[in-house]
């Protein structure tokens, strides 16, 4: 990939999405790792629609709260889990 | 205090989205006894010792956010279809607000410090030299604390090099202020309704769920499906909660059924006023140092402990009084709702003839998710003129209650001191003020750390509510985060 282009993250700020815990990865600058964070461009989104579909719950996949990180949705993230993700998509 | 979002506060909201979900389609006194098993399903890995006690809690919390005493009314061979029945025919009186689930509690050992594996037996033993009741000894070179000794005065922990020291408290009984929780003789969590002011510490500080609030949506719920308009009087904390300006709130207030929409600012101006005038008439009279009087669980603590406070306090009516009396002025017909981050306003509003109804933004979340109402996507509802109590807004916040009275008072100068948060060492302090008076003319007092936006019925943490309030931060959160 190439290096100079920002990998783009949406946080879904939908009410569902906000109020079980999408609220506190608003939070990134504190949490974030600086050189992972200077590498993305973070945005809020509407609902992905993701919480409407009735789906398997096992996968964490397929919990709220949803981001998307260039196209690719991830969900049950939590602060932890964003910064996992966000590292591993600005390292691959 | 526990980090808002956790495994507890998120389980908590899908119980009451599923709840709400078969509420409004008409299936709960027929299928809530299946809820336990649709949350708890039999392939998820337990956090607590199998599925099975994670059912029951699920049932548990069922009947809380029915409004059950479980304290009192637990009827384990009753079916929650039972219970709800129940709680559709009738309402459930609303206090004691808080209840305990004995069979959730860990009965925590008592409030203990240990000296753990990291203690290298060091030379200049700083432990034993500032031990004030010489209850340390050294055993196989390391430290220990003799327990008969130990007064827990924490001395040992803060000199410490290695950090050794651990101290390891009974989390619900730390957060009470006024040594309302009690241990029954087996250990278990026991609340003395007599002592407790409901300000709700120790529910958001059990990590086991042992400690919940009798919820009062199921009478809200119930007006709302009604044929009687119900007004809405949402508490200056409320902008920030949700990702949508205030106008875009009050639109998805009036989605989910609420036929009008107030802002409790507008009460809590007439409290600034009469505040106002209350401290002018005690500073030009020499009568001394007033309180503030908005915060529902301080009053409880003039009621049941520091009687003295009574004469301190200031004699209006809080902002939430205030809004009612003007909600039921205008429209007689309604039915009044506050919404807000407070248990102990159920308190209140249990002796407030003009409040029918009280629920938490917590709840509200989970109304919002059950009717699909996304905030975000709403249009900006007209909030009228708000030009004279926009200021009030502030009443949310630590500060901001007595910055709303001195805009107001037009005497001589005062000093004001804020009470942020009533804690162990704050009460104890409260105390000694009926001797030795404060160095303030007035007092703000707010139970919870921060104000009310850090109150045990909010949804998303402070330094988040903080950020998105104020102008319409809200409708884009990302954005408005970073600035």
């Amino acid at each position: 990939m190439n290096k100079r282009e920002k990998i783009v993250v949406k946080i879904c700020v939908g009410t569902a999405c906000f109020v079980q815990g999408g609220a506190d990865l608003l939070l990134y600058n504190d949490f974030l790792d600086p050189s992972v964070l200077a590498c993305c461009v973070i945005e809020g989104s509407s609902c992905l629609d993701m919480c409407k579909r009735n789906t398997n719950e096992k996968d964490q996949n397929n919990k709220p709260p949803f981001i998307s990180i260039n196209g690719k949705i991830y969900g049950g993230v939590n602060q932890d889990r964003f910064c996992k993700l966000l590292a591993e998509a600005v390292n691959a | 205090m526990l980090e808002l979002n956790n495994q507890y506060t998120l389980i908590k909201r899908r119980v009451q989205t599923e709840v709400l979900k078969r509420f409004f389609d008409g299936t709960l006194d027929k299928d809530a006894d299946k809820i336990p098993f649709i949350i708890i399903p039999k392939d998820r890995i337990p956090n607590r010792c199998c599925i099975y006690k994670e059912r029951a809690m699920i049932r548990y919390r069922i009947m809380a956010l029915l409004g059950i005493d479980i304290e009192r009314f637990d009827d384990e061979l009753k079916p929650l279809t039972e219970y709800v029945k129940e709680a559709l025919a009738e309402d459930k009186p609303p206090v004691p607000i808080l209840t305990t689930i004995s069979t959730a509690c860990s009965a925590c050992p008592p409030d203990q410090y240990l000296i753990s594996d990291a203690c290298r037996g060091c030379f200049a033993r700083p432990c034993l030299a500032n031990c004030p009741r010489d209850a340390i000894n050294f055993v196989h070179g390391q430290a220990h604390i003799m327990e008969e000794r130990c007064v827990r005065c924490g001395k040992c922990m803060e000199v410490c090099p290695f950090h050794a020291v651990v101290h390891i408290p009974v989390p619900c009984e730390e957060a009470c202020p006024v040594g309302a929780i009690k241990k029954n003789e087996d250990g278990y969590v026991e609340i003395d309704h007599k002592m407790c002011i409901s300000c709700g510490r120790c529910a958001m500080s059990c990590p086991f769920g042992a400690i919940v609030e009798r919820s009062g949506l199921f009478p809200v719920v119930k007006m709302l499906v009604g044929a009687t308009p119900v007004t809405a009087m949402i508490a200056p904390s409320i902008e920030g909660q949700f990702p949508g300006t205030l106008g875009q709130i009050k639109e998805a207030l009036l989605q989910v059924g609420f036929a009008k929409v107030v802002e409790v600012s507008k009460g809590a101006e007439v409290t600034a006023r009469n505040e106002a005038s209350e401290l002018q008439k005690r500073k030009e009279g020499g009568e001394g140092w007033m309180t503030t009087s908005c915060c529902p669980a301080y009053l409880e603590i003039g009621n049941k402990h520091l009687q003295y406070l009574k004469e301190k306090r200031s004699e209006s009516k809080t902002p939430m009084g205030y809004t009612a009396e003007i909600c039921k002025k205008e429209d007689p017909g309604n039915l009044t709702v506050f919404i807000g981050p407070c248990l102990a306003k159920k308190v209140e509003a249990a002796r407030d003839v003009n409040v029918d109804g009280v629920i938490t933004f917590s709840e509200l979340a989970s109304l919002f998710i059950a009717k699909g109402v996304d905030v975000r996507e709403m249009q900006t509802a007209d909030l009228g003129d708000t030009h004279s109590f926009e200021d009030c807004r502030g009443f949310a916040i630590s500060n901001g209650v007595a910055n709303s009275v001195l805009y107001r008072y037009k005497g001589p100068q005062v000093k004001v001191l804020p009470v942020n948060g009533v804690d162990k060492k704050m009460f104890r302090l409260m105390k000694a003020w009926e001797k030795h008076a404060p160095e303030a003319d007035i007092v703000e007092v707010m139970c919870c750390e921060g104000g009310c936006i850090a109150g045990p019925g909010t949804v998303v943490k402070p330094a988040v509510a903080m950020k998105l309030r104020g102008g319409d931060k809200a409708s884009t959160p990302v954005k408005s985060m970073s600035k």
